[in-house]
């Protein structure tokens, strides 16, 4: 059956990774090294997810909280490679430090973010600055004439009768005089199934995007914009079905927390099952995915702890973590070189001022980065937790489903046992189809979690139709209906994913995002062409996300693609034919094209 | 000497003078530089002044967060990493903890009036749930949802900035703002995460909340997060509410102005009452201040139309500034919102943050909410049947028998809240105590409540303690019975259900550490 599933590895100049030698990431920037850049020592690139080599399969700890293993012996002795590096390459012959090294120079730095930037094409970074000082230069210009002679319209920044105002002016800057300019290209609603088409509702506004009005019109587009990669966002089929049945016999909601009776035969077979899929021993679910971050990592971790994060980790987690009073540290995108400095000065130092040992340390990461496209670094990090004897937990939101061979997310795509990581958390809304969150972990981590998660004991529970889409989504994907139906689905997006992106790079545009990865970041730069990007895709019938600053660093305004398994082929040729259009019209294509 | 040093500098001096002198223009430099020093004295002495002023600073020892870390040699920073042992990840489970783990209710099958509770084999008469109006089994609520999965599938896919606003999320939003009377509403996906949301999206560092020491669990956190300074009331006190006010304005008599917010709620979690909204209103006037008001609890089932606190005060709900609630407790769908004025709803849809970064609430669950929202609009005998049915139960419960063992609060028979706390008597719980004993424990306590609890289900009526993250509670609220009365139990039913639970707290008690 395995065979069957062989992905065909896309060839694009340019575009192929390079795996005969550790490759140490050229410091200065060149565009085509930016096109390479993804290709790291452990990015995966035909058939996913590798096989582990015999000879260096770890040996399983009994729990993840088991450190008995020597970190001495395993740090040095058994190495993650990439498979097939060691398969089908002689680069299987270097030293595990050698190894380890092109690891760590591979992934994203900073510095090398940085690095790019400056040498991007000039006249890209220098007006893309310069946009940016005429939008506050005149921003700031019209706020001071505003006040002087529009004191009606900007009342709302003033002191009004012994109140503050509510937004300041210098906080809401960004958002009146940058955000509201181009303020259609979000919020833009929809109505129907997000499914490889989305139905948009056409809005107009008559003062300069304060308002919106819709015009009754509906516009088609293909869409790219919402997170169905395994595409269960279904109004019929079996998934529905079940729904359907399950709404009729159960209702909606069990009407109040799960510890307060509100707990349902449907929840704890959802748990039992999510466990399973995931490869823990245990799952507790909450009813809504950013609250399963926030409200899950206060009851781990507390004062005296440490949370290391990743940079760009998402919102929820930093939330969570500020909520937790634990001491938070940050450590630079996906950099284990960075993470390992920051690691050896945290466990040296201890908590700051007392410099008494931390009482524990964890470290948080996403699965899949939903701006970057970017993957998490398991294999160093798993090596590093060796070491260090640091908690792992992974936020598996993006990554559940669409990566790896069982849509097990990131351990299933490397081939590492999820026993490695303390707690998987993941969400239903994008692979599933569905709403809400999971976080597995050990039967002890996961009791101690009923009783000290807030969401469990204070928010209302998932609701039944969500909950059965789940199951049933869940079912699909493990192919336990008898079909092929889930394979298939997860084939089908790492195609659409490898193919999308491939063509992309070929067309000269700069893209971010490791292969294999679903969602999809182009780079466009000038703020004006957030703007300009997202109107003329729509024009041209193509829903997809522009994000800027502050979700983005200040230079680096991308355009973001979800694609999905729903998404046939001619889907994709169609939009990336409209994309090239708009790519020439907006002058995005950076890179000579290498045909 | 040839090469007398005055010689040498002036040699290269002039040497140098002539390179710039060979730059093109460089003459009308240095004719502006030689006059304007000569016209100008004190500009030289300013200039010579800054720059010292950049070599002192450039000189200066760089402040860094982290200054006070100890200087380790390689081998010393290897030791302490070798020798760091972290605790494990979470401690053993307490004997509480696995008290509570093991008694909480598994419900098989549908959630209704009398559901399958696992481990008994009849059905019980729930007063454990928020199906005050028993829209858990509407017909009309199942069948609107059916049709909305055929139209809209179930998940939204994604975040409502991102294409994930449906325009059923719009109606919602619409029904809601004209359900309360306000300008406009927002949604969240979760009931739990919206007030923790809205308060740090308008509060900020630096800015003041003043809150209700009696708030839930949600509010506390979202006071927590905000970072604002925080001043806490007595609970429900508006004379303690005034004095703190008042030492504010003391306080902060020539400070900047900053924004300013009284956080309470509207019918009480943890306490069963209600907020006293019209000297509250008068207080936020006089001192002017904004107010949150949290109407998780009372949305749906106080005031004439169930519309909440304002409904049951009679004043619009323009007056009050922020009013957050539940979509998931009386309404039984799922989700919360945040109603107010035009200027509030806007600003969340980009800085709350559990709406901004989170997937919008699925369109089956919008349509529940905005279907129950129609019934209780539509039917206002359903409230009016809900309150005859919490008075009768209160009334019951009202016996002079058990006077000495427990408190109902709030047991006033007039109370409008459709669910009520019981607590047992620290009077009682003192004359229990056993010689060798000083202090009863919490967890004595709970034990005590789960008998009772244990008791009512053997009897045929599923109660439940209220339960907390103890630990993380600003200040735990006493171990209770939450009731909670619903119109889908008849008259008759009722009493006997409350009937059952007198007779389950009268014994149970009286076993007690005997």
């Amino acid at each position: 059956m395995t065979s069957t599933l062989q992905v065909p590895t896309i060839e694009i100049q340019g575009a192929n990774p390079r795996r005969d030698s550790p490759r140490t990431r050229p410091r200065t920037f060149s565009l085509s090294s930016l096109v390479g850049k993804t290709r790291r020592a452990y990015s995966v690139s035909s058939a996913y997810p590798p096989k582990i080599h015999p000879a260096l399969a770890l040996p399983v700890p009994k729990s993840s909280g088991d450190h008995s293993l020597s970190v001495r012996d395993h740090v040095f002795g058994d190495v993650w490679t990439d498979p097939r590096q060691s398969l089908c390459s002689p680069a299987s012959n270097l030293t595990p430090a050698q190894r380890r090294n092109s690891v760590a120079a591979a992934s994203r730095r900073y510095e090398d973010f940085e690095q790019k930037m400056e040498a991007a094409p000039l006249f890209v970074l220098v007006s893309t600055y310069l946009n940016y000082l005429v939008l506050i230069l005149f921003g700031h210009l019209r706020d001071i004439l505003g006040k002087v002679f529009k004191r009606k319209k900007y009342a709302h920044l003033r002191t009004n009768e012994g109140y503050a105002p509510l937004v300041s002016d210098f906080d809401s800057f960004y958002t009146r005089r940058m955000y509201l300019r181009i303020r259609d290209c979000w919020n833009r609603p929809i109505t129907g199934v997000p499914t490889r088409k989305t139905m948009i509702l056409e809005r107009k506004t008559t003062d300069f995007n304060e308002t919106f009005s819709l015009t009754g019109r509906k516009i088609e587009a293909i869409n790219f914009a919402s997170y169905n990669y395994l595409g269960f966002a279904q109004n019929t089929g079996p998934c529905a079905d079940a729904v359907q049945d399950a709404v009729r016999e159960y209702g909606i909601s069990t009407a109040n927390s799960r510890l307060e009776a509100g707990t349902s035969d449907l929840h704890v077979q959802l748990e039992r099952k999510t466990a399973q899929f995931v490869g823990k021993e245990d799952a507790i679910i909450v009813s809504m995915g950013f609250a399963t971050n926030s409200t899950t990592i206060p009851a781990l971790v507390n004062k005296g702890c440490l949370i290391i994060s990743d940079e760009l980790n998402h919102s929820s987690i930093v939330f969570g973590a500020r909520l937790s009073g634990a001491s938070i540290r940050v450590f630079k995108h996906n950099n284990m070189v960075d993470l390992r400095e920051l690691l050896r000065e945290v466990i040296s130092q201890g908590q700051p001022r007392t410099h008494r040992p931390w009482k524990k340390i964890m470290i948080i990461v996403e699965g899949l980065y939903s701006m970057e496209g970017s993957i998490v670094n398991l294999p160093e990090l798993i090596r590093l937790k060796r070491e260090f004897k640091f908690y792992l937990y992974i936020d598996e939101a993006h990554s559940i489903g669409a990566l790896g061979e069982n849509g097990g997310g990131v351990c299933d795509f490397y081939g590492i046992s999820p026993k490695h990581v303390d707690l998987l958390m993941g969400t239903f809304t994008k692979s599933f189809g569905a709403a809400g969150g999971y976080i597995a972990g050990d039967k002890t981590v996961i009791d101690h979690l009923r009783v000290r998660n807030h969401a469990f004991c204070y928010a209302e529970t998932m609701s039944i139709p969500i909950t059965q889409q789940v199951l049933t989504s869940l079912s699909i994907i493990r192919g336990e209906e008898g079909t092929n139906d889930g394979r298939d689905r997860i084939q089908k997006l790492a195609d659409n994913s490898r193919y999308f992106s491939a063509k992309l790079r070929a067309l000269g545009f700069i893209v971010y995002g490791d292969e294999g990865s679903p969602v999809i970041p182009l780079l466009l730069f000038n703020p004006a062409k957030i703007s300009a990007f997202s109107r003329e895709a729509l024009k041209r019938g193509i829903a997809l996300c522009v994000v800027g600053y502050p979700a983005t660093p200040i230079i680096s305004s991308r355009a973001r693609f979800c694609v999905s398994s729903s998404h046939t082929r001619e889907d994709l040729d169609d939009a990336l034919e409209k994309i090239s259009e708009i790519g020439d019209i907006l002058m995005l294509k950076f890179k000579e094209t290498s045909s | 000497m040839a090469d007398d040093p005055n010689h040498v500098i002036n040699a290269t001096l002039g040497s140098v003078y002539k390179l710039i002198l060979a730059i093109p223009g460089s003459n009308i430099a240095l004719t502006y530089i030689k006059t304007a020093y000569q016209h100008d004295p004190f500009r030289i002495v300013l200039e010579l002044f800054l720059v010292f002023f950049a070599l002192k600073y450039m000189l200066s020892k760089k402040y860094k967060p982290h200054d006070n870390a100890v200087k380790l040699t390689e081998k010393e920073v290897d030791d302490l990493v070798e020798e760091w042992q972290p605790e494990p990840l979470v401690p053993t489970l307490s004997s509480f903890d696995k008290f509570n783990l093991k008694n909480s209710q598994q419900i098989n099958g549908p959630q209704s009036v009398k559901p399958k509770v696992a481990d008994h084999s009849k059905p019980l008469m729930n007063l454990a749930t928020t199906n005050y109006l028993n829209l858990v089994s509407s017909e009309q609520i199942r069948t609107k949802a059916i049709e909305t999965l055929k139209n809209y599938g179930v998940g939204s896919c994604g975040p409502p900035g991102f294409y994930g606003t449906i325009d059923v999320h719009m109606d919602l939003e619409h029904d809601i703002a004209q359900f309360l009377g306000t300008e406009q509403a927002i949604i969240y996906a979760q009931g739990f995460s919206t007030i923790s949301s809205v308060i740090p999206a308008f509060s900020k560092r630096g800015d003041l909340l003043v809150v209700d020491e009696g708030v839930n669990f949600a509010v506390q956190k979202g006071v927590q997060i905000s970072r604002s300074n925080v001043r806490w009331f007595k609970h429900n006190d508006m004379d303690d509410l005034e004095r703190v006010l008042e030492d504010i304005r003391t306080e902060d008599h020539r400070k900047r102005l900053t924004r300013r917010f009284i956080v309470t709620e509207g019918l009480f979690a943890n306490q069963g009452d209600i907020a006293p909204l019209d000297k509250l209103l008068d207080l936020k006037k006089k001192f002017k201040y904004r107010l949150i008001l949290d109407e998780s609890q009372s949305i749906g089932v106080l005031g004439s139309r169930g519309a909440g606190l304002t409904d049951l005060f009679n004043v619009p709900a323009t007056s009050v500034d922020m009013i957050v609630g539940s979509m998931a407790n009386a309404l039984c769908a799922s989700g919360g919102f945040c109603a107010g004025n035009e200027e509030v709803v806007d600003h969340q849809r980009l800085a709350g943050s559990a709406y901004c970064f989170s997937a919008s609430i699925p369109a089956m669950l919008a349509v529940s909410a905005s279907q129950a929202i129609s019934i209780i609009l539509n039917q206002p005998s359903l409230l009016a049947e809900l309150n005859d049915r919490a008075r009768s139960f209160r009334v019951v419960l009202a016996n002079k028998s058990l006077e000495p063992l427990v408190d109902i609060h709030v047991g006033d028979i007039e109370s409008p809240s459709p669910f009520f706390h019981i607590r047992a008597k620290l009077s009682f719980l003192r004359s229990r105590l056993r010689d060798y004993e000083t202090e009863f424990s919490r967890e004595d306590e709970e034990q005590l409540l789960q008998d009772v609890v244990d008791e009512c289900a053997y009897q045929g009526v599923l109660t439940t303690r209220a339960k907390y993250v103890y630990d993380q509670e600003r200040a735990c609220p006493r171990p209770s019975i939450k009731i909670h009365v619903t119109i889908g139990l008849s008259k008759k039913e009722n009493d006997k259900a409350a009937g059952i639970i007198k007779a389950a707290i009268i014994k149970s008690f009286n076993k007690w550490k005997k």
